[in-house]
């Protein structure tokens, strides 16, 4: 044990000594291990934040398709469905988008007086009730584009083309706001007379299952009763995420392969020079005593310590590049299907597995490249500096 | 009188087989006692550093039987070869070969790290030695802000950390005044005294014509004449 | 299904690995032609320093290997979701069942880069290096264990298509589902944990006789119940100390216990279980290799630890198990 203490500390002093020459290799290291960890730790954050999102998602959602679009539903179609053995309720929904001219936002406007699960308790002011016309319930991210407070009126151009007026009751403010942050919520009514929609159909229906592992017999069943209906289950919609967010991030390292083989290979140059003291340094060494292992020790010691300075310092600037400054370097490329997207910020996190993808992507391939530079630096003669 | 080191016809031969082959060593068979203090005399590139090389393990010879303590270290791989020599010889160079920038006391205490020896009693050592070489005023200095006389006992206390049996020094006194060579002299008087075996490779009259030496050996070429 | 990037991150490695596993091997294949332990050459010094290098190597890739089946089950395990029906690494192997043979390699590697290190490491502790020749035919036949792994991996990766139906733990370990992982979890519980605790007692008994006897005999079967001991363990943590974990009589899985929500349970247990395996293989190794009196002194001394440590580790891993056996108010009676 105290053998590889003493070896370790006489490495840090060693490091140290050479400072200038080894922060070279530590900034180019640190530089990559940011980047890495940036485009891991973001995919990984909307990776969450969408399976935040569909955590209170439904577990079947059907939708009508016409001429392979999707269309609005009619009513008549929740009646045969709720006969479906297995089912519970059936909720006819509606949504749709709204495009703001005005903040170059497009938001989802949702018509509805239930709640939203898992969001009402972080909503400021009141939720909409039954039959109360005129009114909303926005996000933050809207709140902050428009400048606009509880209290305040929200103008929005119908299909009529008119401007209808909504009061706002409430703000939603959550921490994950990435589901709500766009979200404006008014009245079933409201929504039918501000987009010109005929009674009795809807955007989509959902579909409670009592038995998790019959959804997909129900889906099955009813697609069969309706063939011209598509049902989703709430896993599709997972699996889909998940394949996304893995090719997009895959995607982007690959792009980064080059930078990392580049990186590979000035931490095999920068091992392999050493300049004449370093040299002498090592003869010393061999001289009074040390064994080719022992130097070949020595060098791990170095190469460990660059590599956890560095992977330490890359990792929290990443962090502090995704979580505190928004990712604003790779948001672009990897968010994607909203890039209109008004601001927000991401909850902060991190797991084991993804500090490990960084360590096989960054910390194997420079111990790698050391390891032969490393053992031809052992491998001097001892006598080496008797003959001057 | 005991013998402790002992070459039977040792050769080295460089670069085999190629134009450039040199043999700074041919032929060589000597034999030094326990306790002796000997000079290896000869001009430079007759082969004093490569024999002294060779007996302390620091190569090996191409042919030939190099026994030391009893053990015949020619054929040993590097490993033990590192051994042996961590625990029996104490160099002392031409050059002082000290390592810039860290303190006096952690160049004396550096030939013994990779022994995983107790830090403690390791410590001890290094101050009784540089208390008996005048140095321990400056043990917390960095080496090379020190003047050249206590850099030299410094190289000096490095070499007896462990202890050593026999005392191999290559030129010591090529890069020393007049001055700092009596002192150096002077210590090698004193180790002699402590019963340590001495060899000394040397063209230096300074340091052969002393009473302390015991026996002389001239090589030439490689040779001993 | 290759650009995920948790299987990015295993391919570099495998061949990073394997492409220093290739020059280890040229360096091999010089050292058996050509080392002469007599030659004082410059050549034989320098073959003699590259085994330092090779060592090294060796030392990377069982590091290696280690984190590489860690983050291989990792990698499958947060793929699970792409396969319906798939409810962990289980459901995500089965999915492509290439995927097993890869991790078999992988222990495989482990058990073979140990047993190359502990040769290494008795080899250069005797002075005529008497090993030399050994350690790098094993080492030869170390490198396409390594070209399997790559070779599996990618060939699992690719083959992986998203939304196959897969039965998961709860099906393919059930005793409907068919194959060797089936019939190891079909098997009856009650006679698998006397099986099981059978074979510790009768193993740790082995090697605590194996060290005070000075028989070849003995050692070698410390070496080869440590094979049957490993095996009979991984099939009881699927048939029925996982299910103590999780405490749900139908959950077969031996990778679950790896996570945090069973407090991690699944290092200790698996690092014991394979240290103690991988120390009594070497009480076995060991006693093939005193050749020599140099050879039999250190082997002797070694050996004593190794299968020390192998019992205290063995004794732990049994610890484990027996724990929640004991302190948890699940039962697996009737089952």
């Amino acid at each position: 044990m105290g053998k590889h203490i003493k070896i370790l500390e006489f490495a840090l002093s060693s490091l140290w000594r050479r400072k200038y020459k080894n922060l070279g290799i530590i900034m180019v290291f640190t530089l990559i291990v940011m980047t890495l960890s940036s485009i891991l730790l973001l995919t990984y954050s909307f990776k969450r934040e969408a399976f935040a999102i569909l955590k209170g998602a439904p577990e079947l959602i059907i939708q009508k398709i016409r001429a392979g679009r999707h269309d609005f539903i009619p009513l008549s179609y929740t009646k045969k469905i709720r006969e479906v053995p297995g089912v519970g309720k059936v909720i006819p929904r509606l949504w749709g988008y709204y495009y703001d001219i005005s903040t170059g936002g497009n938001y989802t406007v949702l018509g509805t007086f239930r709640g939203i699960k898992n969001s009402i308790n972080v909503l400021k002011g009141k939720f909409i009730r039954h039959g109360e016309s005129g009114v909303c319930v926005i996000g933050k991210g809207i709140s902050q584009a428009r400048f606009a407070e509880i209290g305040d009126r929200i103008p929005i151009k119908g299909a009529d083309g008119k401007f209808h007026s909504f009061r706002i009751k409430g703000i939603f403010g959550a921490d994950s706001n990435i589901i709500t942050n766009d979200l404006i919520i008014i009245n079933p009514e409201d929504f039918k007379s501000l987009f010109g929609i005929e009674n009795n159909i809807f955007t989509d229906i959902v579909v409670q299952v009592y038995n998790p592992s019959e959804i997909n017999n129900v889906a099955a069943r009813i697609k069969a009763l309706f063939p011209d209906t598509r049902p989703i289950t709430k896993k599709e919609i997972l699996r889909t995420y998940d394949t996304l967010f893995d090719w997009r991030s895959g995607l982007v390292l690959t792009m980064f392969a080059g930078a990392l083989l580049a990186f590979v290979i000035l931490a095999w140059d920068k091992a392999t020079a050493m300049n004449a003291e370093e040299k002498k340094e090592i003869g010393i060494l061999k001289a009074i005593g040390w064994e080719t292992s022992d130097i070949m020790e020595l060098k791990f010691w170095e190469g460990f310590v660059i590599s956890s300075l560095s992977f330490l310092t890359g990792l929290i600037g990443g962090y502090i590049h995704i979580f505190f400054f928004g990712a604003s370097i790779f948001s672009p490329a990897l968010k994607g299907w909203s890039v209109i997207y008004p601001d927000f910020h991401l909850m902060p996190y991190i797991n084991p597995y993804q500090i490990a993808v960084l360590l096989f992507l960054t910390v194997i391939p420079y111990m790698a490249a050391t390891i032969v530079p490393s053992w031809k630096a052992s491998i001097t003669d001892p006598d080496v500096i008797m003959r001057g | 009188m005991n013998t402790i080191i002992k070459t039977e016809n040792v050769t080295k031969v460089l670069n085999r087989g190629r134009p450039n082959e040199v043999r700074p060593v041919r032929d060589v068979s000597m034999e030094i006692s326990k306790g002796e203090t000997v000079v290896l005399k000869g001009p430079s590139g007759s082969g004093k550093t490569s024999l002294l090389s060779l007996v302390g393990c620091m190569n090996r010879p191409t042919s030939g039987k190099i026994i030391v303590k009893g053990k015949d270290v020619a054929k040993l791989p590097e490993r033990f070869l590192n051994l042996i020599r961590r625990n029996t010889f104490g160099f002392i160079f031409q050059q002082l070969n000290l390592i810039n920038g860290i303190s006096v006391k952690e160049n004396i205490m550096l030939p013994l790290y990779p022994t995983g020896s107790g830090f403690p009693e390791l410590k001890k050592r290094a101050e009784n030695i540089m208390d008996k070489l005048g140095i321990t005023h400056r043990k917390h200095f960095p080496v090379q802000g020190l003047s050249g006389g206590e850099q030299q006992r410094v190289a000096i206390a490095r070499a007896l950390i462990n202890n050593p049996d026999i005392i191999l020094a290559d030129e010591p006194t090529a890069h020393l005044d007049t001055k700092l060579s009596g002192d150096l002299i002077n210590i090698m008087k004193l180790l002699k005294e402590e019963g340590k075996t001495i060899v000394i490779a040397t063209h230096d009259p300074l340091i052969y014509e002393r009473d302390f030496i015991d026996r002389m050996i001239e090589m030439r070429d490689g040779k001993i004449i | 299904m290759i650009l995920h990037p948790g299987i990015i991150a295993l391919l570099t490695g495998a061949l990073i690995e394997v492409a220093l596993l290739i020059y280890s091997s040229y360096i091999g294949l010089v050292i058996i032609m050509r080392w002469n332990a007599n030659s004082s050459t410059e050549e034989q010094l320098s073959l003699e320093r590259k085994t330092y290098l090779v060592s090294t190597i060796m030392s990377f890739v069982l590091a290696f290997s280690i984190l590489s089946t860690l983050l291989f089950i990792y990698t499958v395990d947060g793929m699970h979701r792409l396969f319906t029906g798939a409810m962990c690494a289980t459901g995500s192997l089965n999915a492509n069942p290439v995927g097993w043979y890869a991790l078999y390699m992988k222990i495989s590697i482990f058990f073979l880069a140990s047993i190359w290190i502990a040769v290494n490491y008795i080899d250069q502790r005797t002075e005529d290096s008497p090993l030399v020749k050994k350690k790098f035919i094993l080492l030869l036949c170390i490198t396409p264990f390594l070209f399997s792994d790559i070779y599996l991996q990618f060939r699992y990766f690719l083959g992986l298509k998203p939304n196959i139906i897969t039965s998961c733990c709860g099906s393919l370990f059930s005793k409907e589902g068919g194959g060797m992982a089936g019939g190891l979890s079909g098997l009856p519980t009650h006679p698998m944990e006397y099986i099981f605790f059978s074979s510790i007692f009768i193993y740790v008994f082995i090697a605590c006789v194996s060290l005070f006897s000075s028989k070849g005999f003995i050692k070698y079967l410390t070496g080869l119940m440590a094979i049957v001991l490993f095996i009979i363990s991984l099939a009881s943590i699927i048939s029925f100390i996982s299910l103590y974990f999780y405490e749900i009589p139908t959950h077969h899985c031996p990778f679950d216990i790896l996570q945090g929500h069973y407090n991690y349970i699944g290092y200790p247990l698996y690092i014991s279980l394979f240290g103690g395996t991988v120390f009594g293989i070497l009480t076995g190794v060991g006693e093939g290799l005193k050749k020599s009196r140099l050879l039999t002194i250190q082997i002797n001394n070694l050996q004593r630890k190794w299968t020390i440590t192998s019992i205290a580790l063995i004794t732990i891993f049994a610890l484990i198990c027996i724990y929640p056996m004991i302190f948890s108010s699940f039962t697996l009676e009737g089952y």
